[in-house]
Formats: C-alpha cells, structure tokens, sequence
C-alpha cells in the first residue's frame, strides 16, 4: 500500500514515580479549564493533550483536524482499567460508567476537536497499533479521508496493584505514555505483516513497557532522522508479532521544528 | 477508483437469549419470542431493573477443559461451535496462519476485572480482564494463528469487527475470518445502566409512543468471512459495503440530529457502490430509548431519501434486548436470513406507533419480502456510528 507521510507526532512520556513498590512512570493528570471536564477522566485528559503536543508540533491550528475529512483510529491495551476499577470499586458517581468505555477516550478529542470522519478503536498491544497505522494508510490511499489521526494512550498507575502480581510478564517499568500521530497521504511504500512464528523484528531499545503506545515511542525518536529514508517498526503481543516497514516516512518539510 | 473484492459471509453461528444456534434463533424472531426474563446468573437484588436478555445454558458444549470459566469467552465459543457445526471448520481445514479472528466487544472481559478486584490472583483472571482476551481464547479454541484482532466501537462493535475481517481479506493477511462480536451480562454493565437509567420496566418497544428505554442481552454472533472467490456455493450472503463516522458531540448521548448516523450510513454506500434506491430493507439499531428511535428515524429518511417511507425497516431489541457488542452481527445476520428465507421479522411489541416515527417499522407479525439489499444501522457509546450493507445470496 502507499505509504502515508507524517505531519506530526504529539508525545507524552511519563518521568514520575508513582508511589508505593510497583515501579511506574507516571504522568501528571493534566488540567484543561471548562466544566466539560469536570470528571473527565486522566487518560481521556492525556488524549486531548497529546493531540494539543501534535498540533504544537505540527505547527497547526485545531481547525486543521475538525471536520468529517478526518479520520480517528485509536488504540489501547489497558487504558480503561483505571476508569473501569473506579466503577467496580464504587468509587465513581452514576455518570461515571460511561467513561468505562474504551470508545470514551477518543470520544472526547472527536468532541474536543471537531473530528467527525471515520473511526476505529483497536483493543491490544504494539502489534495493533502497527495495524492501526496500516488502517490508516489504506483510508487515505482510498481516498476515505484526507488525514488520520492514530492515537494511543496507556496509563498504568491505578491499577499498580494488579500489574504488581505479575511481575515476571512484563518489561519493568512501566511507562505511561499518550501519542498521536498524524497522518497524511505521501509517497513511497508501507508494508504490514503480522504472525506467530518468526523473529519480532527489531524491538523498540528503550527500557521498559509501554503496551499499544511503544510504537509512537519509538518512532517519536526515529522518524526526524529517517525523514529521506525507510523506518522499521515491530511490536509485539500475546505471542503475536507484527512489524511495519515505511519508506519516504514524510514527505514534509517540517523546518526548524524537526 | 477500483470496486474492492467482495467478500462472503459463508455462514453464521450464534448463542442468543432466544436460541442456541442460528436456526433457534431465526424461528424465534419469526414467531415473535421474547428472550427477556428475570436476570438469574449475577445479583440484582438491589438493581432498579432486574430483568434482561439471559442466555440460561450455554451451548452444547460439554467439556470445557482448556477453556478458562469467563463468560465472554464462552460466549464467543459457544457460538463458533456452532458456526463449526454447519461448516467444518474445526478442525481448520486450512492452514492455521491464515485464519484471522475478529472479534468486537463493549466490556470485553471486564467480568474477569471485577473478579480479581474482588481477591481472585490467579494470573487468568487478570489477563482475561483485559479486553482482547475472549478473542484470544476464542483464537485458541479454533486452532487459529492469524491476526487475532479486538475491536471496541461500543455498541457498534460487531459491524467494525465484520468490516475488519473483510479488510483482512482484503489485504490479502487471511484466507478465512471468523469475525462477530459478543458480550456477557454482568454485575458491571447491569449497574452502570442502572445507574444511567437507560433501562426500562416495561417491554422493550422500538418506535412505539410509550417506549421508556432498552433492556440489556447478552450473546455472541460470529460469521465465517472468505473472499468470493473462495467462497462454497451454499453461502449466507455478501458484506458490500461499510462505513462509521463519530458524532463528535456528547461521550454518551447520540447527537440530536443524527448526523454522525447519517454519514455512515452515506459512506457504507458510497463503500457499496450503491445509491439509496438500492436499499431493500433496513435493520435499525432500534434500541427503544426515547431519543435514539426518533434519532434514528430522521437519519435514515435523510441517507435515504423517499426511499426511506418505501421500505421496511425493523428491531429485534424487543426480542433479545440490546446485546451490545454483538448486536450488529445478529442484526447483519437476521438480515441475510430475510433474504434466504423471504420473511422479515418483526419489530416485538411496537403496537402505538409515535408519529415522529413514522417509518414502516413491520409491527405485528413477520412480514413475506426477499429482499436484495440490506442496510444494517448502530451507534454506540462515545458517538460511534456504523453501517453495514448486505447482499443476498
């Protein structure tokens, strides 16, 4: 399939030890002013602030992403347990069920940001966001929208207890972290494959485990450099492995920014 | 632009409140049987509304041994078992790596969470909260080792999971999807709706003046997808078409004039390569909730033009309730059956039409139609809007 380009990257990656034993990374739950987000719910306020870092790094103004021309996909492996544990817990009031809802998440940034074009919302780890971007390239290739936002987000913190029991499975710390991507239609060659058996690929060097989120980690640290040339990401899940090769990964010149 | 390669709901299974397999299923939505009773499984003592769309005995499977006791994914595998029983496909009688499962879901395993919140430390019960994990057991239980997918568009979950199974093919990453969606009636979701006060004492009335909200299902749906090319002669019908769009307006009411409805029902068609004069019947998302009937009724007359007054539309909410994340499976299917079988079902306990719905909404008893050409309509939680549209056989 053709190859999106990418206009920008908003990431956010946690650096603040959460209390108690489990070793997380955590984010600060952002303030955003008006009443609308009176409870709104911390991963639903780190979407809307890493489309804020995006568009900060695209330069643009939130009147680029509005409108029916823009698509959101949005991926998670376990952002809505914290909301989903408040409500268990009776910690939340009646309106609070709602934002059990993984499709709250990128509810809010299509509310926030006028985004009313096609949507998709991927349950799983670093494989599914790998996906999520091959998805989003054949609805520009298709002609289905004329930008696409891939967004993940994963929050660990209140849930430290539950991940705690099951050291040995993942690759410690955990880090939160909230990316979106931009995309738009571009040049060159974008390949997905995705198995069981087999090598991963190459495997995002930074330490720790970001679930759906790594990829955007990752190719955050890559892409300036591999503007002209070809990227490869991989991920990992549930014995699933998929990788991506991107070549011409943008065809923008982003200036002094990059 | 190039007409993608179409692709072919080869056949279905289903575990539903008003039947065991697909067959149990359509005789029920014939002959007008509820699948509402009183909820028997969890506690509800202290629920306002204690009453839903149960399913009382799951399958006729009889050993369980390697399937973890979650209930979602019994669901799912109940449902492929009878999906397997009407086609052979288990064992898969094609190579594992190019079987891909599909899955969408509103609350995932999320019954599994509430569990090991409550002191369950056994590692399954942590793993299978996670909303991915029915769909992995399900992937198991088949043998599969493709692409093993999870969707969650709300209540519009099973159209997303069967548009993916078809871009799976398409992409050329499987031979053969079991794609659908499910969900399992649990202390969590029976509680939140409490709370919402979304649900209804009366019976579920889609389009009636005194409706006063859903009941919630449970049950799973799940389709075998293969390219046409691939497909065997006895099939159920064709997916033609899919689109969704996000309202964009509130995280848990509909948008007021269904305009996010509206361009998905547009961008299915447009993905069809057909035109609203095209469309025989319609299966509505129905759910008999005040706004969401009278939503709906003005987005399909504005996607649909005259078209809209000239052709039935239905809901099976009343018979099942809202099963959730396998609603628009069931529904897709209920319409490729129409077709096979020439009857529509109908739309249980519409008896006091509300003029602002003013559709021909088949109340009263099954209604003879072949239709040709299906529109199959959901909005879920969060905005999401999809629609699928189905070709007969």
């Amino acid at each position: 399939m053709r190859a999106p380009s990418v206009r920008a990257l908003g990431l956010l990656s946690g650096d603040r030890p959460a209390p108690g034993a489990t070793p997380i990374l955590a984010l600060e739950r952002p303030e955003r002013p008006g009443d609308r987000f009176r409870r709104a719910t911390r991963e639903c306020l780190l979407a809307l602030a890493a489309v804020d870092a995006m568009l900060e790094d695209g330069r643009a103004s939130r009147a680029a992403i509005g409108g029916d021309r823009t698509a959101l996909l949005y991926v998670t492996a376990a952002a809505y347990g914290a909301s989903n544990r408040e409500f268990i817990e009776r910690r939340g009031g009646v309106t609070h069920f709602a934002y059990t809802a993984p499709a709250v998440v990128p509810a809010e940034v299509a509310i926030e940001f006028g985004v009313t074009g096609a949507y998709g919302i991927l349950i799983g780890g670093a494989p599914s966001t790998l996906r999520a971007i091959a998805q989003a390239a054949r609805l520009l290739e298709a002609g289905t929208c004329d930008r696409a936002l891939v967004l993940a987000v994963e929050i660990f913190e209140e849930c430290s207890d539950l991940y705690a029991r099951h050291r040995r499975f993942y690759r410690w710390p955990l880090v939160e972290t909230v990316a979106c991507l931009w995309l738009e239609p571009g040049a060159g060659e974008l390949q997905f494959e995705s198995g069981r058996s087999g090598g991963p690929g190459r495997r995002a060097p930074d330490v720790g485990e970001r679930f759906a989120a790594a990829p955007l980690a990752d190719l955050s640290e890559r892409w300036r450099d591999a503007r002209a040339g070809a990227l490869e990401l991989s991920g990992r899940w549930r014995g699933e492995h998929a990788r991506l090769r991107w070549s011409m990964v943008t065809s923008h010149a982003r200036g002094s920014a990059a | 632009m190039a007409t993608p390669e179409r692709v072919t709901i080869a056949a279905a299974g289903v575990i539903t409140p008003v039947g065991q397999d697909l067959e149990a299923f359509w005789s029920s939505l014939i002959t007008g049987a509820s699948g509402i009773s009183q909820i028997e499984r969890v506690a509800v003592d202290d629920l306002r509304v204690q009453r839903g769309g149960e399913v009382k005995k799951i399958g006729r499977i009889k050993d369980w041994r390697g399937v973890p006791d979650c209930r979602a994914s019994r669901l799912l595998i109940a449902a492929a078992d009878d999906l397997c029983a009407q086609t052979a496909f288990r064992p898969l009688p094609l190579d594992p790596e190019r079987v891909g499962v599909v899955v969408g879901t509103a609350l995932g395993g999320v019954e599994e969470g509430e569990k090991a919140l409550g002191g369950d430390r056994r590692r399954r019960r942590l793993h299978g909260a996670l909303y991915d994990g029915p769909g992995w057991n399900l992937a198991r239980w088949l043998g599969a080792r493709g692409p093993v997918i999870t969707v969650s568009t709300a209540c519009a979950s099973g159209a997303t999971a069967l548009a993916v199974g078809a871009d799976l093919l398409r992409a050329g990453e499987a031979d053969a999807v079991v794609a659908g969606g499910y969900d399992a009636l649990c202390r969590f979701v029976l509680r939140g709706f409490n709370a919402l006060r979304s649900l209804t004492r009366d019976e579920v009335r889609p389009f009636d003046r005194r409706r006063s909200g859903l009941l919630l299902g449970e049950a799973a749906a799940l389709a075998l997808l293969t390219r046409e090319t691939d497909a065997p002669r006895a099939r159920l019908g064709t997916l033609l078409g899919y689109g969704s769009a996000s309202d964009g307006f509130h995280i848990a009411a509909p948008e007021p004039d269904g305009r996010g409805l509206e361009r998905a029902i547009r961008a299915a068609l447009a993905d069809a390569r057909l035109a609203p004069d095209d469309v025989d019947f319609v299966s509505a998302h129905g759910t008999a909730t005040p706004l969401n009937d009278r939503i709906e009724t003005a987005a399909l007359k504005r996607a649909l033009g005259p078209r809209a007054q000239a052709i039935p539309v239905n809901s099976i909410k009343g018979s099942l309730g809202h099963t959730m994340g396998a609603a628009a499976a069931l529904e897709a299917f209920m319409c490729l059956l129409a077709a096979q079988r020439g009857l529509i079902p109908p739309t249980l306990h519409l008896e006091d039409p509300d003029p602002e719905c003013d559709l021909d909404y088949v109340p009263g008893a099954a209604r003879p139609a072949r239709p040709r050409v299906m529109l199959s309509t959901s909005m879920g939680f969060g905005g999401c809007n999809g629609a699928l549209v189905l070709g007969a056989a």
